[in-house]
């Protein structure tokens, strides 16, 4: 762990750098270390770092890395065993999975392997960045590692499902993206009227469900009343 | 009751206050005022609390209507506003009758300027802050992104006397580098490349915006250090991309990145950053 100035107010605290469980499992405790500090304005928890804002008029940078480094001592690692998974539909339709030609011949694949791959892993929200609700999980089983689009696309529709190296995400809006798309998911990633407005927190636990077309009208009228799917 | 209604909503209108900070770990970005120190100054010479939402102004300004008296301060760029076509000062409290249009003109120095209303504002807030947000702002700020014939509602509080800055937006400050402090990846940038930047005046481009600013000029001869493993980003940050092309993050930047993070502008030097427009230079100065 390295403590790390970030501007006047905010401190970085990189952790080895690599995307992996247990690296970022140290990174979600210490930021839940960190929630109940009253000089702590801010945590970005990330992949491997930790972004801890504070008020640059109240506190030094030795008072703050003393204050991160005794969190850090005192924490306890969580038991991550009796976390809920959280399901999440997708329609994998060749309507909605545009890049699944690419991915297939990338991958050597077949569409049957890529969902049951897709579906029968369980992700870790590893964070959350680029928009609002964009939850960046991990990892991909090694087979179905893909590089991302070498032309990103200027519009990626909201809800479109993709992946990227050894991560998949679903986009909470409509966003330009370099992701490889393979599906759709009905319900929304994001929504500012709901009291927690993004549906998933860094250290969630993710299973994606296979649907029909049927059932994604079904439950996306659910999400977006007296909307119909459009391309 | 005043009510504001726009007859014209300039180049870029928007509601903000001192932004939603804490919400950065779900990708939401902490928006807000861009020159903290112009709309604080405002919001004081109407006797508004610092956290009270205003209208930030981008260039080219609004044309309002005012039905209903209320009392308004105008910070930050000089926009040259008028009052029924009568040009008004900056920087102080000013009296407005019911039936008032306040205009903007040409644009004089700045890019910003902050129009602060006394009273309490009717206008949806969505985590804690008004601020026009960049995130489903249509459903979650749906009056804080302005636009024609929108009204704004404002309870006027009971009048105080008329106040004068002191202090004002130093306009020849405008020139001075902009200080900043090493950013977690300086240590992987060379030190030619670190003594071209800082001997460089950079161009703000036109695609510059509340997001961030691009600056023209890429470092010559650099060769990318490519992209880190995604990371937290703050307003401030200065990452520098594949193109050796330096982009400074501003107030609704998004919250993590996969560009090295050179620099940090101090925190004050955001406000001065935030009055350059596209088309100025600017230096930096690196500070320990």
């Amino acid at each position: 762990m390295k403590i790390l100035a970030f501007g006047d107010s905010a401190l970085l605290v990189n952790f080895e750098q690599k995307i992996d469980d247990a690296i970022n499992q140290e990174v979600l405790d210490l930021a839940a270390a960190l929630k109940a500090v009253p000089e702590v304005t801010y945590l970005i928890p990330a992949y491997c770092s930790l972004t801890v804002g504070f008020d640059a008029s109240l506190n030094n940078f030795t008072e703050m890395c003393d204050l991160i480094e005794n969190s850090a001592k005192s924490k306890s690692s969580s038991t991550k065993t009796n976390v809920s998974v959280i399901e999440i539909p997708v329609c994998y339709d060749a309507e909605f999975a545009l890049d699944l030609e690419e991915v297939m011949e990338q991958t050597g694949l077949s569409s049957t392997e890529i969902i049951e791959l897709h579906t029968t892993t369980i992700f870790k929200v590893y964070m959350l960045g680029f928009v609002a609700g964009f939850a960046y999980m991990g990892s991909l089983p090694e087979a179905l590692k893909v590089a991302r689009k070498k032309q990103p696309r200027k519009l990626v529709n909201e809800g479109a499902v993709g992946l990227a190296g050894i991560q998949t995400g679903i986009y909470p809006t409509d966003a330009p993206g370099g992701w490889q798309i393979i599906g759709q998911c009905p319900i929304k990633m994001f929504d500012p009227t709901r009291n927690q407005p993004s549906l998933l927190q860094p250290g969630d636990q993710v299973q994606f469900k296979a649907i029909d077309r049927k059932e994604f009208e079904t439950l996306r009228l659910m999400a977006y009343p007296q909307t119909t799917w459009h391309d | 009751m005043t009510k504001l209604r726009f007859i014209k909503t300039g180049l870029q209108t928007t509601i903000q206050d001192l932004g939603r900070t804490g919400h950065q770990h779900l990708g939401i970005p902490v928006g807000g005022v861009m020159d903290k120190r112009s709309a604080r100054l405002a919001n004081d010479l109407v006797g508004n609390a610092a956290e009270y939402p205003l209208f930030e102004i981008t260039l080219l300004g609004p044309s309002i209507r005012f039905e209903g008296a209320c009392q308004i301060a105008i910070t930050g760029a000089m926009l040259s506003p008028e009052i029924n076509g009568q040009a008004i000062a900056q920087n102080q409290t000013i009296n407005i009758d019911d039936g008032d249009l306040l205009n903007f003109g040409r644009p004089i120095a700045g890019c910003r300027a902050y129009l602060a209303i006394r009273g309490q504002w009717k206008v949806t807030k969505w985590l804690g802050s008004c601020s026009a947000s960049t995130s489903k702002g249509e459903i979650a700020t749906p009056d804080s992104w302005i636009k024609k014939d929108i009204r704004i509602e404002v309870e006027s509080d009971s009048p105080i006397a008329p106040k004068t800055a002191s202090e004002t937006l130093q306009l020849d400050a405008l020139q001075m580098p902009i200080k900043v402090m090493q950013g977690p990846e300086f240590h992987l940038f060379s030190n030619l490349f670190v003594g071209i930047f800082f001997s460089k005046s950079f161009t703000i481009t036109p695609d510059s915006n509340r997001m961030g600013y691009r600056l023209q000029e890429p470092i010559e001869g650099y060769e990318s250090l490519g992209e880190i493993i995604s990371s937290g980003v703050i307003p401030g940050t200065i990452q520098i991309t594949n193109a050796g092309q330096a982009i400074v993050l501003m107030a609704d930047a998004q919250t993590t990145g996969g560009y090295p993070r050179l620099l940090n502008l101090l925190t004050p030097e955001i406000d001065r950053m935030a009055q350059l427009k596209p088309g100025d230079q600017v230096r930096f100065e690196l500070v320990s």
